[in-house]
């Protein structure tokens, strides 16, 4: 068990490490390709004081003469961001010149509460259909069940975002509000923009929205693996015990279905991350997704690197999790 | 002895210790298989009594399983059905019980020992955990006590060192061993009747034999009712005080196991008897049984077995043969029986 640990987080450790150089390498790509961003600073066009121009190459990291040849790594930048992200100096914005590391406190708890409700529906609407249409197998619930889903996966989440926000959120709230009032729980959830004075109200639907990207897969999942452990020698010798239906249930069909939904969780959580930045730009969530989003549109390197870095930190983090939630669960893989 | 008239009365209103310990009766069961009935067993009858072994034979797709699942009350339904017969358990028919006093009936007077101990244990809890559930769930018994009993039962069919491989997992264990533990399961509460299917058809020889002598002294220890499922009759032949032979779905002869080895009344036991390896056989052939077993959804006519048997007549295509008795408590499903018992067939 303890080796099993121990090479787990070696080997996240070594994604986390090459993530971050290949994030590093591509935005120095950009550079070299694309211009030097510090240009930016006087406007476009106009030729800047060289002076100047060093004093602002300077200030964001960007004077090493490796951004001039096409191709070169830049390690040495690369080794002074990693002992800055070391120290907690994640840097400051272009625009702006903020705390980078100040406006990750504000973004990350928004992106956490998305997240939050996104994976509580994701898990227990897909645990209610797939058990459902497992226990229905082959009939017209098991039909319809899979048939919706696959409708629902197949609407991109823009459209269901889209339709939300300019179709439903604006009579949802008026009638909501008609009758309990602008400042109650019901007044706010249904709002088609976030609202910073209810930080968990007003992100209820947009958590909702995006646990839907992976909701048919998912389903799926969970109906095929319940099929196999219903169908299985060992709920049949379950069931010559003289067991009762429910234990068996979740003493013998649960457990045994869990690998593959927190496989599926897992790589879903991957999927959301993108469903998250779609939701908080069009709802106005000032989250990460939309961190990255704006940080990508105007060019700023470090900020993009910092928002991905942290993106890149929870996905592995997340398959960290499901590893070792793996071999909590099956002692086959524990004791490999 | 008096514990378990007790145990009896309370989980089986009704019982009668006088009447047989388990008496399956003209049992029939049909599967649903894409709209059409097909069924798995036509009237399969025999009776097992407090302290004997009842071989049932047969080839794949005879039924045996099917009948020891329906006895069991764990036939997957749909698409299995039971559509006749009785299952008598002490004189209480059992197909007429609900659902939950089946339940209750299986585990504590009806166990079974499957075949792949592999697959049939729970490969996510420890064997510990998978024996004491039976305690737990229909004794009441705490966590540590189930534990204990466990330990108890492992160490009684054999497993080394049963107080520190009480933890272990399915997967830890050898293959003999796992049925062992599979066994242990079985026994847990004292039941009146075990089957066991094909318990050692996944092993090795050497632990087929174990395994065999294992199951017949706790057989003779307890003085349990013991169904051997098997398609090896060379397997049963020291074991058993009775055999059922199966074929296509019914049983085709019933009688003890000398008699069904000396003087076999259906063509097909005969046939099957022959196909035995013998060590003063060697160099020989090995006889087989010509053609393939039936299929259920579209059987011959009259006896089926007729297409493969060596001794049939135009009468066998044409009618289903009676159920004839050529001695005492040796019946035989065979128009000609009788000359088959004695040899002139």
């Amino acid at each position: 068990m303890g080796r099993y640990v121990i090479r787990r987080l070696l080997q996240a450790l070594l994604t986390l490490g090459i993530v971050l150089f290949l994030l590093h390498y591509l935005m120095a790509l950009s550079v070299q390709i694309r211009g030097n961003p510090a240009l930016l600073f006087f406007g476009g066009d106009r030729a800047p004081d060289p002076a100047m121009l060093e004093q602002v190459e300077r200030l964001y990291g960007l004077d090493s003469p490796c951004y001039e040849r096409v191709g070169d790594p830049c390690l040495l930048p690369f080794v002074d961001r990693l002992q800055g992200f070391a120290q907690g100096d994640l840097g400051t914005t272009l625009n702006g010149n903020r705390d980078v590391a100040q406006l990750l406190s504000v973004y990350i708890p928004n992106t956490l509460r998305l997240f939050v409700f996104s994976v509580i529906t994701l898990v227990v609407v897909s645990m209610l259909l797939g058990t459902w249409a497992a226990r229905h197998r082959g009939r017209f619930i098991d039909h319809t069940v899979r048939g919706t889903t696959i409708l629902a996966d197949s609407v991109p989440v823009f459209l269901i975002l889209l339709t939300y926000v300019y179709i439903a959120a604006v009579p949802l709230t008026r009638w909501a509000r008609g009758i309990w009032g602008s400042e109650s729980f019901m007044g706010q959830v249904f709002r088609p923009n976030y609202n910073p004075d209810y930080p968990w109200t007003t992100i209820i639907i947009p958590g909702i929205i995006v646990g839907t990207v992976g909701l048919a897969t998912m389903t799926r999942l969970i109906r095929a693996s319940q099929l196999e452990n219903l169908g299985s020698d060992f709920v049949r010798t379950a069931r010559a015990k003289g067991l009762k239906p429910m234990r068996i249930t979740i003493v013998h069909v649960i457990r045994n279905s869990m690998i593959p939904i927190i496989t599926g969780v897992g790589f879903l959580f991957a999927f959301m991350l993108s469903g998250a930045v779609l939701t908080e730009g069009v709802m106005g969530i000032p989250g990460m997704g939309r961190m990255i989003f704006q940080a990508v549109q105007r060019q700023e390197g470090n900020l993009v690197i910092v928002g991905l870095t942290v993106s890149a930190f929870v996905v592995v983090f997340v398959s960290l999790v499901v590893d070792l939630l793996y071999a909590a669960l099956d002692p086959r893989i524990r004791y490999e | 002895m008096a514990e378990t008239i007790r145990v009896i009365g309370d989980t089986l209103p009704g019982a009668d210790l006088n009447a047989p310990l388990l008496e399956v009766d003209d049992l029939r069961v049909e599967f649903q298989v894409r709209g059409k009935r097909v069924p798995a067993v036509r009237g399969a009858s025999f009776t097992l009594e407090r302290g004997r072994t009842l071989a049932v034979v047969g080839e794949s797709g005879s039924g045996k399983s099917v009948t020891s699942q329906a006895v069991m009350g764990i036939l997957d339904t749909p698409p299995g059905h039971i559509t006749g017969g009785a299952v008598r358990l002490h004189g209480v028919d059992l197909l007429d019980k609900d659902e939950e006093t089946r339940r209750t009936i299986r585990g504590n007077h009806i166990a079974i020992v499957f075949q792949d101990a592999l697959s049939a244990l729970n490969p996510l809890w420890s064997v510990g955990f998978q024996i004491g559930e039976l305690f737990r769930v229909h004794r009441g018994t705490g966590r540590k006590e189930a534990r204990r009993r466990a330990v108890e039962l492992l160490d009684l069919v054999g497993i080394p060192d049963a107080a520190n491989r009480v933890g272990d997992y399915p997967h830890q264990f050898s293959g003999g061993m796992r049925q062992r533990v599979m066994i242990a399961m079985a026994l847990a509460l004292d039941p009146e009747v075990l089957i066991a299917d094909e318990p050692t058809t996944a092993l090795d020889v050497t632990v087929q034999a174990q395994i065999m002598r294992l199951l017949k002294r706790i057989q003779a220890e307890r003085n349990m009712g013991l169904i051997l499922i098997t398609h090896d009759l060379g397997v049963v032949a020291d074991v058993a005080d009775d055999v059922a032979v199966m074929y296509a779905g019914e049983v085709v002869e019933r009688a003890g196991i000398r008699e069904v080895f000396k003087r076999p009344a259906h063509p097909y036991t005969k046939a099957l008897l022959r196909a035995i390896p013998r060590v003063d056989a060697v160099g020989r052939e090995l006889e087989v049984i010509g053609g393939l077993p039936p299929n259920p959804a579209s059987l011959p006519s009259g006896c089926p077995f007729h297409p493969r048997c060596f001794a049939a007549e135009d009468k066998c295509a044409a009618e289903v043969p009676p159920w004839l008795e050529p001695a005492e408590n040796h019946g035989s499903r065979c128009h000609f029986a009788q000359e088959v018992y004695t040899d002139e067939r």
